[in-house]
């Protein structure tokens, strides 16, 4: 009874609140397609009138927008392949190997997950100044360099040595006896067990390397190499921003996102709050 | 034989993982701390001046303005958005109806970048913006929310706290809901009241997660920079320099041995953390 009389209440909280989390995203898509005399018009207008496209163009014809998204794309899903096979193959031979120096070099990786990237920013722009200088294809203003510090990240080794040390050991055990080779053991029975644990790693290098803005802005100096927080920073930055065409440069770096997690959004949260949770009970 | 070649298989395992933390990792780490003993602008060969670089930030007022700026930050951000979370989790898990769309809603800002926020957030708060303009409706007076060195700050902290407000929702209503209905009705039929329901019930099964959110928010908060460096860039007159802004500068203006110095500050405030959350949490346990 006494649930049923809050239910209006509730309902009016919960939709307010949901109004002041859309909101804004609706406000910068409505702003997109505004005149730049229609932007700041007072009262607000939330439907452009008259609607226009040419906040879009001028974003495109001033910078490189379809090439920031290729970059963002390329850099993210790099990053994630990279943690999810090199960091489970690491980790499990910390779970479920033997050999000399294991548990010193674990604990030696444990130790720098206190140490912000920041800490690190600067020699890290340095060394990838001098790399270039070795070749063109790496380095500063490169894929590598952009990929490169967050390709292995040891956050992802640790989540995924937790993960693998609950598959029992005679599991193993009896794959070996049964005469196959570690790297067979790796792929048949170590990274299809592993898989949602794989999931949670791959949405938070995504996520992280999607969004990420201070290394991707030191690294780049080109526009052909900006990611789309770049890009965007880079407008949004200037002195006199142009508010239409910096809005149509924040939906198109914001869209595939919210695209992507509209599809996938189960999927998504299952991942994100399954560390948090876990512990629970 | 079969041992020798199990070992040298855990190497290989873990070699490109090493390789990558000796390069990107422990090389930097190492370079930064000698660099924050020198004197170092990039260029000519860096220049031992001992503890230097330490001494100079604690008496320079950008550098105390900074480290200010983040405490004030992570406390009003770290204060205000769990407990807000928190609160919109018990509410939302008493709707039946529509649950997963509220959730959703909520959600969105935590799928995009900090960047995302803080442009969007730049434009509302502007002098003829959105949020000047509704409370025009209301006949309250607009505001100079980003340009005013005293609504700076407190702005910004409002951004993040609404992009973080969505992934507090989501992860404290997944823990309430793997709380054991069981429990309640043990409870209720005990007589207990709601307040005694929450206090000795939902708050305690929620306590991991709590220190959790907490754990992650505060390590995050302390790193803040994305949100700053575009709505603000560190201004008006240092209201928002926060203390990876402070380094973003002083590396900009080739100052690298300071640079390196409030590297190695936020290190040590970041490992001081660190090690007061483990020892809470073996207490704990």
């Amino acid at each position: 009874m006494r649930r049923r009389s809050l239910t209006p209440g509730l309902y009016a909280v919960l939709v307010l609140s949901a109004l002041l989390m859309v909101g804004p995203f609706l406000w910068a898509l409505s702003t997109s397609f505004k005149t730049a005399s229609d932007v700041f018009a007072s009262p607000p207008e939330w439907i452009p009138d008259p609607p226009t496209l040419d906040n879009y163009r001028d974003v495109f014809l001033k910078l490189p927008f379809l090439r920031f998204l290729l970059n963002s794309v390329v850099v993210a899903v790099s990053v994630v392949l990279l943690n999810v096979v090199f960091g489970t193959a690491a980790a499990y031979a910390f779970a479920k190997l033997r050999f000399p120096g294991r548990d010193a070099i674990f604990f030696a990786l444990l130790l720098t997950l206190m140490v912000p990237f920041q800490t690190n920013l600067i020699p890290l722009y340095k060394i990838m100044v001098e790399l270039h200088e070795l070749s063109p294809l790496i380095g500063a203003d490169t894929y590598f360099g952009l990929i490169a510090p967050s390709a292995i990240q040891v956050f992802g080794i640790f989540l995924m040595r937790q993960f693998l040390r609950s598959i029992p050991d005679e599991l193993l055990e009896s794959a070996r006896v049964d005469g196959a080779s570690e790297f067979r053991i790796l792929r048949s029975i170590v990274f299809p067990l592993a898989a949602p644990g794989m999931a949670t790693l791959a949405i938070f290098t995504f996520l992280g390397a999607w969004n990420d803005l201070l290394w991707p802005f030191i690294v780049t100096s080109s526009d052909q190499m900006r990611t789309l927080p770049v890009g965007l920073a880079l407008l949004a930055r200037r002195n006199t921003v142009d508010w239409g065409e910096t809005m149509a440069g924040t939906i198109l770096a914001a869209g595939p996102m919210i695209l992507v997690f509209l599809i996938l959004q189960r999927r998504f949260i299952e991942g994100l709050t399954a560390g948090a949770v876990k512990d629970v009970g | 034989m079969g041992r020798v070649r199990r070992y040298a298989m855990g190497y290989v395992l873990i070699a490109p993982a090493l390789l990558a933390a000796v390069v990107f990792l422990f090389l930097p780490m190492v370079v930064s701390a000698y660099w924050s003993f020198t004197e170092f602008n990039g260029i000519r060969p860096p220049r031992w001046v001992g503890l230097d670089n330490y001494l100079d930030l604690f008496g320079n007022p950008r550098f105390l303005r900074s480290l200010q700026n983040t405490v004030f930050f992570v406390t009003f951000g770290m204060g205000i958005g769990p407990v807000l979370g928190l609160a919109s989790a018990l509410l939302l898990n008493r709707a039946r109806f529509l649950q997963g769309l509220f959730r959703t809603a909520y959600f969105l800002p935590v799928m995009t970048s900090l960047t995302v926020v803080g442009t969007i957030w730049k434009m509302m708060l502007n002098e003829q913006g959105l949020l000047n303009s509704l409370l025009g409706f209301f006949a309250l007076p607009g505001h100079r929310w980003l340009t005013d060195p005293t609504t700076a700050l407190p702005s910004v902290v409002a951004a993040s706290i609404w992009q973080g407000f969505g992934f507090e929702t989501v992860v404290f209503l997944a823990a309430l809901q793997s709380i054991p209905r069981e429990y309640y009705d043990a409870a209720k039929v005990d007589g207990a009241a709601a307040g005694a329901l929450l206090r000795h019930i939902t708050l305690p099964a929620l306590r991991p997660t709590i220190v959790f959110v907490y754990v992650i928010g505060i390590i995050g908060s302390f790193q803040v920079f994305d949100q700053v460096f575009v709505m603000t860039n560190g201004g008006p007159v240092q209201a928002t320099r926060t203390l990876v802004f402070h380094l973003y500068d002083r590396f900009n203006s080739q100052d690298l041995g300071q640079a390196s110095a409030v590297a190695y500050v936020l290190l040590a405030i970041l490992a001081t953390l660190s090690y007061v959350q483990i020892r809470l949490s073996e207490r704990g346990a």
